[in-house]
């Protein structure tokens, strides 16, 4: 896997597990859904899938960087996907939502594909 | 930060108010400078691409270069460049205690120079032709290019003003000033993590708070590291006592301080002569052994018998994707036994664990290693620290306007109209300001004429004059219109900024991209992207200050100027 493709898999990981924690809070569940309350179990898993995606784009850093230069790698991606994940959930929650999937999932087929 | 009481004083109140009081207003009166360190720095990140901008007259040398190192021609190997430096040190200054020679880039191409202590003990160089051996006059080499600072005026500024020790010095406060606000911003602000995602848009105040929060909270990692690695790298200035009790004060007991870290080993004179050896086989043992190509050779105590080479490496760029410390190998032989005195591989150090530390430090805040994804996202990173100084002394003021102006006792008394006045007129000139003196200083490069003596501090003196004149119109017009002004000004400079060139210098972006010439293109789309965040913010304040000119919303300035 090259440093091209790390960046991509680490920022759409880190943005995908943002979201995922975001979308797990009340304030911002209500402005995906409308809803105004988010049940227990739901809030949970959003958080397990965030915290999850989060860890696994330590995962691409590392293996282009190595350890050292690769943690140091993720702590920025994870800056970056927190960034835009704020500055797309007040322009478009819906949209934030739509990108956090198509990019978990691109992540996923391009991590399957990169490291065949 | 918004929970803070207005009366409330560094004493008074809980331990969280306090906390309030103390980032509220170290915050502030740091605020300006810090936000100029910080842009500085940030824009220091990419000092050898706007360097390479601001050197248009080697371009065509470097793309000659590139192409005779493609075609194999290097103007003179290896060890004719070593014989040629060689070669003049012993004709020009036999009697200085070291020399040292550069004899190429990593490619085995690129300038030949030598440097020597002379005999003030000041670091001297001369520039070597490197397909004839014969020194450069230094009018010569640089006729006709222009001669500028480049992006190292960022480095340089970010780090000490211009101002040497003394700049240092106001610069390792404002960092220490940074850290304290930075702790206490988040002691301060309650809903750390309920408003960890959260940016309410065009509601005033709540938003430049949200938007204060926000860029801070998310990227805290990098502004915490780059605050204290900032301070460590100057540790020895700013925390002197421990090389004056073991060392003693002053620039000698600091020079005895990095002998007894580095030379500790370093051979005295033994008083019989002995001719320099020709150094070829030297370098060619130290590069088999360090595995990395020569980049400098050092001698000392040369022409004496107890003299000692040194050769040191190159890093290439694909080690310093996965290494932190970036020293480099070394090798130090005899030069009368040929015998090798020391190894150093790269990536390690001398000094044991703590010099390993202070290494690593230094290479995190520079950002040495990583490459080119991690220069972005320490670019990133940067801008946004810039925007939470930024948005914090803009929030100051717009939680202060229409609240206390025209009352008798505010926070400073009969003073408080002034000083509020004084606060806006400095935020105009530290942010807009600041960002027309930079893209300024790209205009000087192109303008002042290449022939010019003392042409670099031209370039210079055009960023502080820039400044100052932002400064004095920030002060005489009213806020909002300063911001106005000086926005759409900063976007024009920043958007013009390809044109300028083309027409100056006849290189265009296009052509920049059709070269693939990244350096020049990124300097310039970079400075274009600034410029459409400066144009979209001067629309927004015109809109603004067109509505608040009807009689119905004129009481309801909130955001900005």
């Amino acid at each position: 896997m090259n440093v091209l493709q790390a960046s991509w898999l680490a920022f759409a990981l880190s943005f995908a597990g943002m979201a995922a924690l975001a979308f797990a809070m009340e304030r911002h569940h209500e402005q995906l859904t409308a809803a105004m309350e988010i049940s227990a179990a739901r809030a949970l898993l959003l958080r397990a899938v965030g915290a999850g995606l989060l860890a696994a784009a330590v995962m691409p850093c590392v293996q282009a960087w190595g350890w050292s230069v690769g943690v140091v790698a993720w702590l920025g991606w994870l800056s970056a996907g927190a960034l835009l994940v704020v500055a797309l959930i007040s322009i478009a929650a819906r949209g934030a939502a739509a990108a956090a999937c198509i990019l978990a999932a691109a992540a996923a087929i391009m991590a399957a594909v990169w490291s065949a | 930060m918004a929970e803070r009481r207005n009366a409330g004083g560094a004493g008074q109140g809980g331990f969280r108010q306090a906390q309030a009081w103390l980032h509220t207003w170290c915050g502030l009166w740091f605020s300006w400078l810090l936000f100029a360190v910080f842009f500085t720095g940030t824009l220091a990140v990419f000092e050898e691409p706007i360097s390479h901008w601001m050197t248009p007259e080697h371009h065509a040398q470097e793309q000659a270069q590139a192409a005779a190192c493609a075609s194999g021609q290097r103007g003179g190997d290896l060890g004719q460049r070593l014989a040629w430096g060689l070669a003049y040190m012993e004709k020009h200054h036999p009697g200085a205690e070291m020399w040292e020679l550069w004899p190429s880039d990593a490619e085995g191409a690129g300038d030949l120079r030598v440097y020597w202590f002379d005999e003030k003990r000041q670091y001297a160089s001369a520039e070597l032709d490197s397909a004839t051996g014969q020194p450069l006059d230094k009018d010569q080499s640089h006729g006709a290019v222009r001669a500028t600072k480049g992006g190292h005026h960022f480095v340089d500024f970010h780090y000490r003003l211009h101002a040497g020790q003394a700049g240092l010095w106001v610069v390792g406060i404002a960092g220490m000033a940074m850290l304290v606000a930075l702790l206490s911003g988040v002691i301060t602000h309650r809903r750390i993590f309920k408003d960890f995602f959260t940016f309410r848009a065009r509601k005033g105040q709540r938003s430049w708070l949200d938007a204060h929060n926000a860029v801070a909270v998310l990227t805290l990692p990098f502004q915490i590291m780059i605050a204290y690695t900032g301070i460590a790298i100057s540790a020895s200035t700013l925390m002197p006592a421990g090389i004056a009790v073991y060392f003693g004060t002053g620039s000698q007991g600091l020079r005895d301080y990095v002998v007894a870290l580095n030379e500790s080993d370093r051979p005295a004179p033994s008083g019989r002569s002995m001719a320099v050896p020709q150094l070829e086989p030297f370098v060619q043992r130290a590069q088999a052994l360090m595995g990395q190509p020569v980049r400098a050779v050092v001698v000392d105590n040369p022409g004496d018998a107890a003299a000692r080479i040194g050769v040191y490496g190159w890093n290439s760029e694909e080690e310093m994707q996965q290494r932190l410390n970036p020293t480099t190998g070394m090798v130090m032989f005899s030069a009368a036994t040929a015998e090798v005195l020391r190894l150093r591989q790269p990536g390690e150090v001398d000094g044991g664990d703590a010099s390993m530390a202070k290494s690593v430090i230094g290479s995190l805040h520079q950002v040495e290693f990583g490459g080119q994804a991690l220069k972005w996202l320490y670019f990133l990173c940067g801008l946004a620290g810039s925007a939470m100084m930024a948005s914090g002394a803009i929030l100051f003021m717009v939680k202060r306007r229409g609240k206390h102006l025209g009352r008798q006792a505010g926070e400073f008394g009969s003073a408080t109209a002034r000083v509020y006045r004084l606060v806006e007129g400095l935020n105009v000139a530290a942010i807009a300001g600041l960002g027309l003196a930079c893209i300024g200083y790209l205009w000087a490069n192109r303008l002042v004429p290449v022939g010019l003596s003392h042409r670099a501090s031209w370039e210079l003196a055009v960023f502080f004059g820039l400044w100052s004149l932002a400064l004095l119109h920030a002060l005489v017009r009213a806020p909002a219109a300063a911001w106005r002004e000086q926005l759409g000004l900063l976007a024009a400079l920043c958007l013009l900024l390809p044109l300028l060139n083309w027409i100056t210098v006849g290189d265009s972006l296009p052509a920049q991209i059709a070269r693939g010439d990244w350096e020049s293109a990124g300097v310039e789309l970079s400075a274009m992207a600034m410029g459409l965040l400066a144009a979209w913010a001067w629309r927004y304040l015109r809109r603004r200050s067109a509505r608040s000119q009807s009689p119905v919303s004129a009481g309801k300035m909130e955001v900005g100027a």
